[in-house]
């Protein structure tokens, strides 16, 4: 039987909701907080062995010979790795598109510097760091492909030759009639952007325990896994192996925001277990490897964008030009990361037509991996410095500019040109909450008196849509197949009316176990204390798919609901009979089944579930004693997308909006962020606490792209970057408490009304303070349009706008 | 990142110390101190430091203190900077030398970090040698001849490098108390709190009848090792203090750098501007601090 899944709180069986939707204490946070959770680098198995890996110096290299006698003749040494046991046992990695995986370990030629040659497990991490430094490989160097402007010139060397071209994917996108509502623009603006590579940088870098049962053929591997059974099927590919005799457990992460480099990791270990006898392996990543070559970079792009714009100030037509950086080859999907946009490709606005040129190459910087956000949050700078930029021309507030061209509260369902539908908002409302918070008046004479005196102070707003709960469909376009993305739970409930939930995710950080608590134990009438969260591997766990895309607390929320929905009709089945009443007048209330009209006539549910389970003389014979039910539940009315990519794709859309006030300090050229105001809708919040932090974790990694990150390499493809000395996250210095406000618009199609929420102010924290340094620097007249606004780059911005007069 | 193989020494007393770094020396046997490890033990991980021994100096309590000499404050070099940042004797009487603790790194590399291993490991960018070139500290190190004391100047020769032969021991920092009246500023430039600095000043600034008597300008994290602006103090000499003169003298002090450093952060043309900004920015906090 089916139930739709329900989309708001008045459907579930209670009359005094307790949790759902409430400030609750976490159940995860004691393991987390106090390092009790067995995360991987505190797991051990008896005689394992620890892995360490040659990588690449040069960013582009023959391999003619490796030599790996001395590090085999090291005592301690269990088994050396290289290119050839790839070629001998495995598959390059499956990528979208296909065709641009590389193998684990290098085979032939080197793409990248960092790029694992060989690998070694030792009884030690020091003894196999030790033969890695005896292992003698002789390189031929090729001329690298050092940026993403030269990787499509005809006399640039070819990272793939079999592909011909270092294009990956290219595609012209148009959306209605861009001709047309350009043509007839009253005004047409263009500008330039370079966004350069960020990523991903969690607190536990990857790591994993791999074993190759050499006897049964089947391999187990531990690890901070955020997908587990993604992680299994792409196992499954590279090391020819069945995927359901990989077994993936997952171990609670320190973070995870997508760029876990764990595929080559888990690869190299396995094939080190299976070449020592099956001994278990452990590699852990260390910080200097992830920073080279781990899942840390993203989003190295060059845009170019075009805003057609009518006198009225309506905004009709959007261009952007893209051309994207993937490094060496598409082996962390990072394809998709530029695919993703389409589903706000025109973010918060009413713009009638479209077009999207992509360019999407490959070089020999390192593979780019996804990270939170997955691809909007450098768009939406592009989008909100347009919006800013034609504001500014035309004279008009930004707020003011904005406000026009929103989509409309009675508008929605609202499709977009690039073919998603919006589920529900209230943009202006966001807007007005946000200035009100921020005393946007008082700013701006605030900013007037700072102006006065010759500072640069500098005002910030930007209005951005998270594309909530995310599906394959949207990805189509760089040639990922499918439509839906399944997340399962299963859950039980004992004699003693205790309630456990399997799930196929680890802890992360996010909070989603408590979400699943809360959500039981309202349902069931229960305390929290009394619903296990339990995480269950790959050989148990009902069809899931974990972290990602904005979708998992709404996920996990369906499917909890769906098995409730199911559970509730047996025990109704069963309680019509103990109550003597006809199956349709029995309900669940408040943890008690009843008769409905006849509240006298009631039944401890723990009671139901004890008789079913152990009082098989009150039931009728055929009754199945089963108080549990597994579901598994994936977005409704997904479409499969049409030759334009278009196609429903994320089910929710959020929305936020930023005011914010900062002053560039004209001499270094450090900006400074005085005040950060936030309102945001993301519909109804299951636990407001977890949303405040997803939002305020967003806003550090915004910072940290908008001022501070960079993964710099020089001409040659030289990283420069591979310590925390140079690769600079913002701290708790650097980020700004932000004063928050919540409204709340809900999803008319997701469980309880819920958006996707996870990625946050990523979406909006770098275009809004790049848009705030714009506001300060514009009595200059020059404007930021390269990321991080690094005190170099703002200040060397201030010194060509002052000529070479005062440098000081 | 696990070091390469090394042998390990924790030596109980000084003199154990020095002859252990002696024995050392005369094999041919690459000998690192290790102090508090807050430099090391990451080059040691990178496998860019690669010494064939460690004498750890940790159990050398003799090498705790912070002595008040009257005119001089002497600092046990394995003093942690910690102590030295909760010291009331050098905060009330040697302010800049606070001041440049308090720009060290963060809590936990105060805390780990000692006073004796950033003047031995003489990073450009540490703090301590713009101080001691400041303040005219002197270092007294021992070895197996006996102790001696060096100047400031002649301690920090380039680039991670001292003046400390291969079996000396630093074994205290002495700096003078801060004269009466004198203004004093310890400021950085850096791009996140608790960063290296793209650049850094240590200025000291007396007065006299209202105009300037005597500075001293010392800038760091632009060159090799923390360099004195001779410049700068010229022109500042007798002049009426002043933003426009402060500005002056950032300017004529950044002129004489030779070749900055540059480096991800920042070129060599950007710091060479810092130092001008941050000089005059030192040298209007040092006049707000000065009487006279």
């Amino acid at each position: 039987m089916t139930n739709a899944i329900p989309t708001s709180f008045d459907a579930l069986p209670t009359t005094q909701r307790r949790f759902i939707g409430r400030e609750v204490d976490r159940i995860e946070d004691r393991s987390l907080v106090t390092g009790h959770a067995p995360f991987i680098d505190n797991f051990t198995l008896p005689d394992m062995l620890h892995c360490a890996i040659l990588r690449s110096p040069h960013p582009h290299a023959r391999i003619v010979g490796i030599d790996t006698s001395r590090a085999e003749a090291l005592p301690g040494v269990a088994a050396v790795l290289t290119g050839e046991d790839m070629q001998r046992w495995c598959n390059p990695t499956a990528t979208a598109p296909e065709g641009w995986g590389p193998y684990s370990l290098a085979v032939g030629k080197a793409r990248f510097v960092g790029e694992p040659v060989a690998a070694v497990a030792a009884t030690s991490r020091y003894i196999a760091e030790d033969a890695c430094e005896l292992i003698d490989v002789e390189y031929e160097l090729l001329p690298p492909v050092a940026d993403a402007t030269t990787a499509l010139d005809l006399a640039t060397p070819l990272l793939f030759e079999e592909n011909g071209s270092n294009l990956i994917v290219g595609r012209n996108f148009v959306w209605g009639d861009v001709e047309g509502v350009f043509a007839a623009a009253d005004r047409v603006f263009n500008a330039k952007f370079r966004w350069n590579r960020v990523g991903a940088n969690p607190t536990e870098t990857f790591g994993c325990v791999c074993q190759w049962d050499l006897i049964e053929d089947r391999l187990t591997c531990h690890g901070s896994y955020q997908t587990p059974s993604f992680m299994g099927l792409g196992r499954a590919h590279v090391l020819r192996l069945p995927a359901n005799r990989i077994n993936i457990v997952s171990h609670p992460q320190g973070g995870g925001f997508g760029g876990k480099g764990g595929p080559r990791g888990t690869d190299i270990a396995s094939l080190l277990s299976r070449k020592s006898g099956g001994r278990p392996v452990k590699y852990i990543e260390d910080r200097v490897e992830y920073l080279l070559a781990g899942g840390g970079q993203s989003w190295d792009r060059y845009y170019e964008a075009w805003l057609a714009v009518r006198a009225d100030g309506t905004v009709t037509g959007l261009r952007v030009q893209l051309l994207d950086d993937q490094g060496a080859g598409a082996e962390g999907y990072g394809t998709i990361s530029v695919a993703k946009p389409l589903a706000a490709f025109t973010g918060c606005y009413r713009i009638e037509a479209a077009e999207y040129d992509v360019k999407v190459v490959c070089t020999n910087r390192a593979p780019s991996y996804p990270y939170r956000g997955y691809g909007p949050p450098p768009h939406n700078l592009v989008l909100e410095s347009m919006m800013d930029l034609a504001a500014r021309e035309l004279g008009v507030d930004p707020a003011e500019f904005r406000r026009r061209n929103y989509i409309r509260p009675e508008q929605f369902p609202y499709t977009i040109p690039s073919g998603n539908e919006y589920d529900s908002g209230n943009y202006e409302a966001t807007l007005d909450k946000a200035l009100e918070l921020a005393g946007y008046a008082e700013l701006r004479a605030q900013q007037q008196r700072a102006r006065a005196e010759g500072r640069l102070v500098g005002i910030g707003i930007a209005s951005t849509i998270e594309p909530g709960v995310f599906d394959w469909n949207a990805y189509a376009t760089v040639g990922v197949p499918g439509v839906g993305v399944p997340e399962g739970i299963s859950i039980g409930i004992n004699l003693l009316g205790e309630i456990t939930a399997r799930v196929g995710f680890n802890l992360q950080g996010q909070g989603q176990y408590t979400v699943v608590a809360q959500l039981l134990a309202d349902w069931f009438g229960v305390e929290m204390g009394a619903v296990r969260v339990v995480y269950t591997d790959t050989d148990h766990a009902p069809p899931h798919f974990g972290q990602g895309g904005s979708r998992l607390g709404v996920s996990i929320s369906g499917a909890a609901l769906g098995a409730c929905q199911r559970i509730t009709v047996k025990l109704r089945r069963a309680a019509s009979v103990l109550l003597q009443a006809p199956f349709e007048q029995v309900e669940l209330m408040d943890g008690v089944l009843r008769v409905k009209d006849m509240p006298q006539a009631q039944i401890p549910l723990a009671q139901v579930v004890g008789a079913m389970l152990a009082r098989s003389d009150l039931l009728p014979e055929g009754m199945q004693p089963d108080a549990s039910a597994t579901s598994v539940w994936t977005a409704p009315g997904r479409t499969a997308p049409d030759e334009m990519g278009r196609c429903k794709s994320y089910l929710t859309a959020a929305n936020a909006c930023h005011v914010v006030l900062v002053e560039v300090d004209a001499d270094t050229g450090k900006t400074e962020i005085l005040k950060y105001v936030i309102a945001d809708d993301c519909g109804t919040r299951l636990n407001p606490s977890n949303v405040e932090g997803m939002i305020q974790g967003g806003v550090a990694q915004g910072v940290g792209a908008a001022l501070l990150e960079q993964y710099v390499y020089t001409d040659e493809a030289q990283p420069l970057v591979s310590t925390f000395m140079d690769y600079l996250v913002p701290t708790i210095n650097e980020v700004p408490m932000t004063q928050k406000a919540a409204l709340v618009t809900p999803s008319p199609f997701a469980p309880l009304g819920a958006k996707g929420c996870g990625e946050g102010a990523i979406h909006t924290t770098p275009a809004v303070l790049i848009a705030a340094i714009n506001d300060a620097l514009s009595p200059l007249g020059v404007q930021v349009r390269e990321t991080p606004a690094s005190p170099h780059r703002v200040w060397s911005l201030i010194r060509s706008a002052r000529g070479d007069r005062a440098s000081v | 990142m696990k070091p390469a193989p090394f042998d390990y020494y924790a030596p109980e007393s000084l003199a154990d110390a020095i002859a252990l770094l002696a024995k050392f020396d005369d094999e041919g046997v690459e000998a690192k101190i290790l102090a508090g490890g807050q430099s090391l033990m990451p080059m040691l991980s990178l496998r860019v430091a690669r010494p064939e021994v460690l004498v750890d100096l940790r159990k050398l309590a003799e090498l705790h203190y912070i002595r008040d000499e009257g005119d001089t404050i002497a600092i046990g070099s394995m003093t942690s900077k910690r102590a030295a940042e909760e010291s009331a004797l050098i905060r009330e009487r040697q302010p800049l030398f606070h001041d440049a603790t308090m720009n060290i790194g963060h809590l936990p590399i105060r805390a780990h970090g000692t006073v004796g291993g950033s003047f031995a490991h003489a990073d450009p960018a540490a703090e301590y040698p713009a101080a001691a070139i400041a303040l005219d500290m002197q270092m007294k190190a021992v070895g197996p001849d006996g102790a001696r004391v060096i100047g400031a100047r002649d301690f920090f020769v380039t680039y991670l490098t001292t003046d400390l032969a291969a079996t000396e021991v630093l074994t205290e920092v002495r700096m003078p108390v801060l004269a009466p009246g004198t203004g004093w500023s310890f400021r950085e430039i850096s791009r996140r709190k608790g960063d290296f600095a793209l650049a850094g000043a240590a200025v000291l600034l007396s007065l006299a009848g209202g105009r300037i008597s005597d500075s001293r300008v010392v800038v760091f994290a632009v060159n090799a090792t923390a360099v004195r602006l001779p410049a700068a103090e010229q022109v500042l000499r007798g002049q009426a203090p002043g933003e426009a003169l402060f500005r002056e003298a950032g300017l004529a002090g950044a002129a004489e750098i030779e070749e900055p450093i540059a480096d991800v952060h920042a070129s060599a043309d950007f710091r060479r501007h810092l130092v001008s900004v941050v000089v005059a920015r030192g040298l209007a906090e040092a006049q707000s601090r000065a009487r006279g």
